[in-house]
């Protein structure tokens, strides 16, 4: 077990060391992703400027979220950089995947440790910066649990996300042509996240709860934190649903990886 | 037990999905789809000693890959048995791939953007090699393969002659008992492939590893191997000495003369003219009827022969033929 995670850090490093090899880039794109997330929220800080709130949330209180969804898919972006399908999918059609094969390691670990991606941290960064905005602007009456609590939300947001990403690639042993319906989901997805649930109609909110239980990721732990009523009535339990869903997600996710490697050793490429 | 693969009655059917292009194709596809059965593999059966360095031959769509997949345990078969080092390759994957090496040679195992060095480094941890019998390997390879000079060049700016080193060099590096080797020499120049025959066969000999070489270069198995296999449509059609082969369907010989004049009539018995230019005959024979010294007798009895040569039919002719003519279909 020791060993295996020294495997995986040495071959983080060597994926780190081959894009340093790429100083120019590295640094224009890290720069360029964060620069992009800005201008989302400028745009968003924009808006506000003219309704000073958005169905009962204020900017502030919409930057909370924002902030947090950011960092969360950010740092997923960045650990489960293996496992983004655009990738992932690319390394099947190319063979590459036999490569993985081929090696006396864990799958999983291989394909985690096949890449990761540093210039997410443009993305992540610009998360906390606007998380840390967030928190200037609000008042948050914070508790010990809301502390601990915080960075469970945050773990349980980048599971949830790693799992798509892992439900995604899994898919591209079968096809690759639905690449673009996946990354309706994760992109799409924390896009939508990113705004209080409460503003979408009510079938996309069952679908966010019941289907894809994102809503238990952003909107009712955000509710939690900032002390807000929600427009109907909740379990008192549902704020404290994340990590059951995100790890759950992550859990069903690494089920359906195994039952595809299964398939794709049955038909190859 | 010494075998080191054996294969019984092994397998491998695709059910392969005809796509229909454009939307409305997509749509079709979604209601019906046209099923066709691949039968990549169809009952094959081989036997493999440790030690052994055997050519596995075939045209494309043979059926090597699919062959070569299944042994390394990335395809699990249809149907058959099959045993490679003591083990079922795909259900104890992790151990069966950490006691074979397999080179392909159109693509790398090798971190492409690294230099050479830390990928085999890197290799070292993933396979637990020893510290100790890493650096003899190494040592031993360096020489061997004259990887000193390329050591530190990142794996992108090699050539393909150093690449196809450096991949041998990694593939070996943990001991492995059996050796995979998909087109070592594909695409280098005669220098480049002559050092790696050498360095093959020199892993062969003295380490004793057992080597399954597939390749469309004729010439690796004449000065290689031994031992043939030749697939075709998924079944094994010849498993032998390649010798034999050649003495089975290696076809005619050529005599070539170079007469001292132009003659009318050059016939002679036992062989056929089959080209002549201007002093110049070429005449097959068949081996078995004639020899060549019998043929070279008549010929000088009756003209002047200013020189002359006798000409082996090659493997490559030997085994187009095989699987132009089917000379070997099995009913």
């Amino acid at each position: 077990m020791r060993s295996a995670f020294l495997t995986y850090f040495r071959l983080i490093a060597a994926d780190i060391r081959s894009q340093l090899g790429y100083p120019v880039s590295f640094l224009l794109e890290t720069a360029g992703a964060g620069l992009i997330i800005s201008m989302y929220f400028i745009s968003l800080a924009l808006v506000f400027q003219r309704f000073d709130n958005i169905a009962g949330w204020t900017l502030g209180e919409v930057a909370f979220l924002y902030g947090l969804i950011e960092m969360g898919f950010g740092t997923m972006d960045m650990i489960f950089s293996g496992f983004d399908p655009q990738f992932f999918g690319q390394i099947v059609r190319r063979g590459g995947f036999d490569k993985i094969l081929l090696r006396p390691q864990s799958l999983t670990l291989q394909v985690l440790g096949s890449s990761f991606v540093i210039r997410r941290l443009g993305r992540i960064l610009q998360g906390v910066v606007i998380f840390l905005i967030a928190l200037s602007m609000v008042e948050i009456s914070w508790t010990p649990v809301k502390i601990i609590y915080l960075p469970v939300v945050f773990a349980s947001l980048v599971c949830f996300f790693g799992g798509f990403f892992i439900i995604g690639s899994t898919i591209t042993f079968w096809t690759v042509e639905s690449i673009e319906v996946i990354n309706i989901l994760t992109y799409g997805g924390s896009e939508m996240m990113s705004y209080p649930m409460h503003i979408y109609q009510d079938w996309m909110r069952r679908f966010f709860t019941f289907i894809v239980p994102a809503i238990f990721l952003n909107y009712y732990p955000a509710l939690y934190f900032l002390d807000k009523p929600a427009l109907q009535e909740l379990p008192y339990f549902a704020p404290f649903l994340s990590p059951i869903a995100g790890f759950g997600v992550l859990f069903f996710a690494l089920r359906f990886w195994r039952f595809g490697i299964r398939h794709y050793q049955s038909t190859g490429t | 037990m010494s075998d080191m693969i054996s294969a019984t009655d092994l397998k491998k059917h695709f059910v392969l999905h005809r796509h229909r292009p454009g939307f409305i194709g997509a749509v079709r596809n979604l209601i019906t789809r046209e099923h066709r059965l691949i039968r990549a593999v169809d009952g094959v059966n081989f036997h493999i000693e440790c030690g052994e360095f055997v050519g596995y031959l075939g045209p494309n769509g043979a059926g090597k890959s699919t062959t070569l997949k299944m042994l390394t345990g990335l395809l699990v078969p249809t149907s058959g048995e099959l045993l490679v080092n003591g083990r079922v390759p795909w259900r104890e994957r992790q151990v069966h791939v950490g006691e074979i090496g397999a080179v392909f040679g159109q693509r790398t195992t090798l971190w492409w953007d690294l230099p050479v060095i830390d990928s085999l480094e890197l290799l070292r941890h993933i396979y637990h090699i020893p510290a100790d019998r890493f650096r003899k390997n190494l040592q031993e390879f360096r020489d061997l393969l004259e990887l000193d000079h390329f050591l530190h060049t990142p794996v992108r700016a090699l050539s393909l002659g150093e690449r196809m080193r450096a991949d041998l060099c990694a593939a070996l590096l943990h001991d492995p008992r059996l050796l995979f080797l998909d087109e070592p020499t594909i695409g280098l120049d005669v220098v480049a492939k002559e050092r790696i025959r050498q360095f093959i066969r020199h892993i062969n000999l003295e380490r004793g590893t057992t080597i399954l070489l597939t390749t469309h270069d004729i010439s690796d198995v004449e000065k290689l191997c031994k031992r043939v296999m030749i697939i075709d449509r998924g079944r094994l059609l010849y498993d032998g000495l390649l010798d034999k082969l050649h003495q089975r369907f290696g076809g005619n010989r050529q005599l070539v003369v170079d007469f001292g004049e132009i003659y009318e009539d050059v016939h002679v018995d036992g062989a056929q003219v089959t080209e002549q230019v201007g002093t110049r005959v070429t005449y097959h024979f068949e081996r078995g009827t004639v020899t060549a010294s019998e043929l070279i007798g008549r010929l000088s009895s009756r003209f002047r022969i200013r020189d002359l040569e006798v000409r082996e039919p090659d493997v490559e002719d030997t085994i187009r033929r095989i699987y132009e003519e089917q000379l070997l279909v099995r009913g």
